[in-house]
């Protein structure tokens, strides 16, 4: 349904008087991949390595600087605005921040039933019968329409923020990082809440997130990212079951489990280098725990090759292992 | 009093008053810290962890919260009842504490030189030449590379994971007895916390202190804690030795949390719900706090007329009775 080709972000660093431009920080490199109609495909990295940029310019809220992205084979990226406008009642997004990201001046009922008075011509009631449908879709109740969002707990707030995206009955959501700002108990109830309106509005989900382990629960296929790097991609019971990259591994060995001292990991030493001065060749050579030499030089291309059916991983690595 | 007990707690209850009404923040806890060891807290937020962590420190406002009764029993002296001229002498040189988000906690207008120092001034009585040194040596202790420049810099100069690293300096820096951590690897990415629990792990060894590590990640509880304590409203569910709770929990929340924990397997797991959510700390249930959410609950729960309290189910395993006594009889 979504197909990606080499997409690329730069933002550029303007200075001093004359704005001059001062270098880019590159966000999002070069990434290709696809997305199957029904498919959630969930997305794990370190913070700044490029999630929420890629999620938000696959739907164009972000420019890419380079690229294609094809939705049902059409190439968006060469739409007009106006083109575009329409296309957006398909594509919403599922914020991090309960809190932020939802108008506080505004009661529930507005909030929900903005975007169908934008793009669908409903009458008021026609309009008040959906937004109500959605609400208890999403577990809660009538009279909450009428309610200012202060009135509510956390996880209350993460479903109507749901219910939002969910009113123009799209077709593809970005769901960015939706349960990291919630408890886990209340995490569950709302990944089951998005399991459960995913198959009933059948929708496709990219699921944003750092947390391996939620993504494990929620996702059919993985992509990891480093740096604005996709360095594996893979379904989700061979990435975890066989994880090939060393960053993946890693990531694995070093969440913190219940069931599972694990002594011996293996520790990435440092922090995720600077996007604006990226090392050269492989990102990740600065904080592999055995880079070779090739990697040590710092000029070995990257790029995803096949290792398995549908299991891909960054050339360098294979190549070096 | 257990000799290898450094601090005792006893029904420890902090309400604060609000307008007419009172917050029962925590509600009755009672823990042992053992010497060189670490004790977990966890619970979800509004659970009372945080608020225990202050009470003992003693960093609450006198005019909005009331630490009633309860004995906090450190060093044969009872934190509650000490001035807080006494209380200053203890704070940041005896008992320590890290918090969460290691950008507001550390002073964006001083360089660490100045923040690392300030406390080796104040407890040790050391010259400002000399602090610097012990800032210097701390810095080299919890791994940041470059010490001698590092120590001129600003919070902002550095990552995360660095800031981090410099509270836990700061907070070491006077050798204390007691590390409270409160949170300290949530707002830092899964390599990085990795990277400072192991830090932690290692400088228990080292210094020989005991922790109170405040968490709502059972996964990191596993990773680095002797004992656990499940808060839940501001009262204590259970307290027993990590591996003891994890393989063989007694009480319902206790069970679900560990049930619900995303977990990282090879098989997809169905995803296991706790209904509801906390309920408000200004109006409690009545009997046992967690009836609304129990997904077992009992007639006389229901009701709301058990009454809770730890008791010792087995030795150094204690769990809430009411819920106790519901499970043995199923």
């Amino acid at each position: 349904m979504i197909r990606v080709e080499n997409i690329q972000k730069y933002f550029p660093i303007k200075d001093g008087f004359f704005n001059k431009k001062n270098g880019d920080v590159k966000a999002v490199e070069n990434v290709s991949f696809e997305i199957p109609e029904g498919e959630i495909l969930g997305l794990v990295g370190e913070s700044g390595s490029g999630k929420s940029t890629l999620g938000r310019s696959l739907i164009r809220l972000i420019e890419p600087t380079n690229g294609k992205i094809f939705y049902n084979n059409e190439d968006i990226t060469e739409f007009s605005e106006k083109e575009m406008r329409k296309l957006r009642k398909d594509f919403q997004i599922i914020f991090q921040d309960p809190y932020a990201s939802l108008d506080p001046r505004k009661k529930i009922f507005d909030i929900i039933s903005q975007g169908i008075s934008i793009h669908n011509k409903m009458n008021k009631s026609q309009i008040y019968d959906k937004v109500l449908e959605i609400i208890k879709d999403v577990g809660l109740q009538e009279e909450h329409l009428s309610r200012y969002p202060h009135e509510f707990s956390g996880g209350q707030r993460q479903r109507i923020g749901i219910a939002r995206a969910l009113v123009l009955d799209p077709k593809f959501i970005i769901a960015d990082e939706p349960v990291s700002a919630l408890d886990v108990t209340i995490q569950a109830q709302i990944l089951n809440l998005i399991l459960a309106l995913k198959e009933k509005y059948s929708l496709t989900i990219l699921f944003i997130s750092h947390d391996l382990s939620v993504i494990n629960q929620i996702a059919d296929r993985v992509m990891v990212m480093y740096l604005g790097h996709i360095v594996e991609i893979a379904n989700t019971k061979n990435l975890f079951s066989n994880p090939k990259h060393p960053y993946t591994r890693s990531l694995i060995e070093t969440a913190p489990q219940i069931f599972r001292k694990n002594k011996n990991k293996t520790l990435l030493k440092g922090d995720i280098p600077s996007p604006i001065n990226p090392p050269s060749g492989c990102v990740f050579r600065t904080r592999c725990p055995n880079p070779c030499e090739g990697c040590k030089n710092g000029n070995i291309e990257m790029g995803l090759i096949e290792v398995e059916t549908g299991h891909w991983v960054d050339q360098c690595c294979v190549n070096c292992t | 009093m257990d000799s290898e007990n450094l601090l005792t707690i006893k029904n420890l209850r902090t309400h604060f008053s609000v307008g007419e009404s009172v917050v029962k923040a925590v509600d009755g806890v009672s823990f042992n810290l053992e010497a060189g060891k670490t004790f977990a807290i966890v619970g979800e937020s509004g659970s009372g962890k945080s608020i225990t962590a202050l009470s003992i420190m003693g960093l609450l406002p006198n005019n909005l919260a009331q630490t009633e009764r309860g004995e906090i029993l450190f060093d044969n002296k009872n934190l509650i009842d000490l001035e807080e001229n006494e209380m200053r002498k203890i704070r940041g040189n005896r008992i320590s504490m890290i918090f969460q988000e290691p950008m507001t906690s550390l002073n964006p207008v001083y360089d660490l030189s100045y923040q690392i120092s300030e406390t080796i001034i104040l407890h040790q009585k050391k010259s400002k030449e000399q602090a610097r040194k012990i800032a210097i040596e701390m810095l080299d202790l919890v791994g940041i590379p470059e010490p001698q420049k590092r120590i001129d810099s600003y919070p902002h100069e550095l990552s995360g994971g660095m800031r981090q690293r410099a509270m836990i300096a700061m907070a070491l820096s006077c050798n204390p007895k007691i590390l409270i951590a409160d949170e300290p690897t949530t707002a830092l990415d899964v390599t990085i916390q990795a990277q400072i629990i192991d830090l932690m792990q290692e400088l228990q060894k080292k210094l020989g202190m005991s922790i109170i590590f405040i968490t709502h990640d059972l996964g990191v509880v596993s990773e680095i804690s002797d004992h656990v304590m499940v808060m839940y409203l501001g009262n204590v569910m259970e307290i027993a030795e990590t591996s003891e709770l994890f393989n063989n929990p007694l009480h319902s929340y206790t069970k679900s949390l560990i049930d619900i924990a995303p977990q990282i397997s090879e098989e997809k797991r169905k995803i296991k719900v706790l209904k509801g959510e906390i309920p408000s700390p200004i109006n409690p249930p009545s009997g046992c706090v967690f009836r609304t959410r129990c997904p077992c609950p009992t007639d006389n729960c229901e009701k709301g007329i058990s009454k809770m309290g730890l008791i010792e189910a087995k030795p150094g395993h204690w769990v809430d009775k009411c819920c106790y006594e519901c499970n043995k009889n199923d």
